[in-house]
């Protein structure tokens, strides 16, 4: 469960430029859920997901993650936090090019120091769900889009995440593989994930997996509910 | 357990990741490589000629009195020792017989040198290594010489001459006294030079004087000035040559500096993309640490290798003509490794430590900033 709870984040605060890029927002996300941040550009969803996520910290508010304060920790528990507890998947997918599949899928474990031949096993295994294991040893920037998609979304899952972030995850799919997209999602929910996205996509927050809708305009929350 | 797994991971990361970015990092080491191999060349060089010089000179009396006519090399009548044993401070006085033989037949040259105390008989000779490794000689093996006159005149060799240095005795060839004189046409009461024993080294230039006065036509010549002059040309031409080499160093950190320092958009976002994904900064700094470490040690140990067999096997071919002087004093030889670990060590502090921080420096700046900038591609 995170709880999010009077979270506002201002950039270049006190500057010419001050920009605030969310207001007061307080929601609950349930744990084994998926809820999607629906709202158009510019409203603030990246800023809150990366704030959830523990990549940036709000300039005000506070998150609680499973009943912990993670809005204060230090920045090397964040980072442990990325690391184990969230699997992202980027909007721009942000794998590294020159490394093969295997490796790129590899590098958020690294850190952890787990035995190579085991790591290596999982990864392979991950692949192989995604049907890509023939192509471990590729480079990333020979792959088709679905199959980055594919890629990004095991690297998302090496460690095991209790909670996936997408941001926009179909901005740079067609529709047949947003819909197979949304079909991983649905696995990854029966897998016990819980799963943030932020689209504007009607392909995602109209699809019946999604179980919470969040609306953001402006930085601040306009609606939330749960669809149908 | 987990550190060495952690570790081991981060650096098959970095070796993949350097393998990425040949172009850049391959004219880097080539650089850096050139850098290291031309600046430990004239250290190994320096240090193994002022070894040689200096074991020369060890076994080298502290007072060679030579006689001079019309300004010449020539014998000395043993009658002087006698005279200079007088002179108050010198505790001994002795005559040495050597000289050099050119062998016609395998175009070689000779020391021929009587020692003091001899180990083997008349007709008997020792050798050193290098009249050994030409084969010409061999325990047991004789070696044809012509004397003064023409004659064929034989020695045996009794025994090869161990080497402590190369230029000590490689050329080496120890014989009795009388077949040196029956091979030269020395007369018994003749001598190649004198050397003195002194008492009191800082008496020196006393001595010498008070040897000039009592025989006009001998020229005496003390150690420590031989010493001197050695030490002086060689540390000056070194000098020399590592001040231009260091200006070859600057210009090379201005290059490096530039390569590493400069963190190419693409470094910059693989940096954010590996903070995003759950690297801590540590975990980030360490990958570059690995990197230029990795970069820089490979640079060194080639570039010190390089030297090493530039200098030991290959004569220092390429730096043997700037460093021109000794090979006046010298005949050319093979130097005899003899490497200063200090120098080595201040070299490494030189060039790897400073690469290494060079690169790390702008990582951290990147580490240290919010990731979410990822976020935003
Ligand atoms: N680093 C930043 N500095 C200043 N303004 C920013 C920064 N990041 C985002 N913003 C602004 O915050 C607003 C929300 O951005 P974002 O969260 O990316 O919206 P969305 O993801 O909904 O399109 C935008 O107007 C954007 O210009
Ligand atoms: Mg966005």
């Amino acid at each position: 469960m995170i709880i999010l709870n009077g979270v506002s984040k201002i950039f270049n605060q006190g500057q010419q430029n001050q920009f605030v890029s969310l207001q007061d927002i307080s929601i609950t996300i349930p744990p084994r859920q998926v809820t999607v941040l629906k709202g158009p550009s510019g409203s603030g969803k990246t800023t809150l997901l990366s704030i959830i996520g523990g990549m940036s910290r709000p300039t005000s508010g506070r998150v609680t993650m499973n009943g912990r304060e993670v809005t204060s920790l230090p920045e090397r528990f964040l980072s442990a936090l990325r690391r184990e507890t969230f699997g992202f998947i980027f909007q721009q997918f942000n794998l590294i090019n020159g490394i093969s599949i295997l490796e790129n899928i590899m590098l958020p474990a690294y850190p952890n120091g787990e035995r190579h031949t085991l790591l290596k096993a999982r990864a392979l295994e991950l692949l192989a769900m995604f049907g890509l294991e023939a192509r471990a040893a590729t480079r990333v920037e020979l792959l088709s889009g679905g199959e980055v998609q594919r890629v990004a979304i095991a690297r998302a899952l090496i460690n095991n995440p209790e909670v996936i972030i997408a941001d926009e995850p179909t901005a740079h799919l067609d529709s047949k593989l947003s819909v197979e997209l949304m079909a991983i999602m649905e696995r990854l929910k029966a897998d016990g994930k819980t799963i943030i996205m932020a689209s504007h996509d009607p392909l995602v927050y109209d699809a019946g997996v999604v179980d919470n809708i969040v609306e953001i305009r402006d930085g601040r929350i306009s609606c939330s509910n749960r669809p149908q | 357990m987990a550190n060495i797994e952690k570790q081991r991971a981060i650096i098959d990361f970095t070796l993949s990741s350097l393998m990425r970015r040949k172009g850049k990092n391959a004219a880097l080491l080539v650089v850096y490589t050139l850098v290291v191999t031309a600046l430990a060349s004239v250290m190994f060089f320096t240090k193994s000629i002022k070894t040689e010089a200096a074991a020369v000179l060890a076994d080298a009396p502290e007072l060679v009195v030579q006689r001079l006519v019309a300004g010449r090399h020539e014998m000395i009548p043993l009658s002087y020792v006698e005279k200079i044993s007088s002179i108050r401070g010198i505790r001994a006085v002795r005559g040495r017989l050597w000289g050099y033989y050119y062998d016609p037949v395998f175009g070689s040259n000779y020391t021929l040198l009587v020692p003091r105390e001899l180990t083997f008989g008349d007709g008997e000779a020792a050798v050193g290594s290098g009249v050994a490794r030409s084969g010409l000689a061999e325990v047991g093996n004789i070696m044809p010489f012509r004397t003064y006159q023409g004659e064929l005149f034989t020695l045996t060799v009794a025994q090869v001459l161990p080497s402590s240095t190369e230029l000590v005795s490689a050329d080496l060839v120890l014989l009795s006294s009388g077949d040196f004189r029956a091979l030269f046409g020395v007369p018994e009461n003749m001598a190649t030079d004198l050397v003195a024993e002194v008492a009191n080294p800082s008496e020196i230039p006393t001595i010498t004087a008070k040897i000039v006065k009592l025989l006009p036509d001998t020229r005496p010549i003390a150690r420590d000035e031989i010493l001197r002059t050695y030490e002086a040309i060689f540390s000056w031409r070194s000098g020399i040559l590592l001040a231009i080499l260091s200006g070859a160093l600057l210009a090379f950190f201005i290059f490096a500096w530039d390569k590493a320092t400069g963190l190419s958009a693409e470094e910059r976002r693989e940096i954010g993309i590996l903070k995003a994904i759950g690297w801590d900064v540590a975990d980030v700094l360490m990958m570059k640490l690995w990197e230029g470490a990795a970069l820089s040690l490979t640079a060194f140990v080639t570039g010190v290798l390089l030297a090493y067999l530039h200098v030991f096997a290959g004569g220092a071919s390429l730096i043997v003509p700037v460093l021109k002087g000794w090979s006046v004093l010298y005949p050319s030889f093979r130097l005899t490794p003899s490497i200063d670990f200090m120098q080595l060590g201040i070299l490494f502090f030189l060039t790897v430590i400073p690469y290494t921080v060079a690169t790390i420096v702008p990582s951290w700046r990147a580490a240290i900033a919010a990731p979410d900038s990822v976020m935003r591609g």
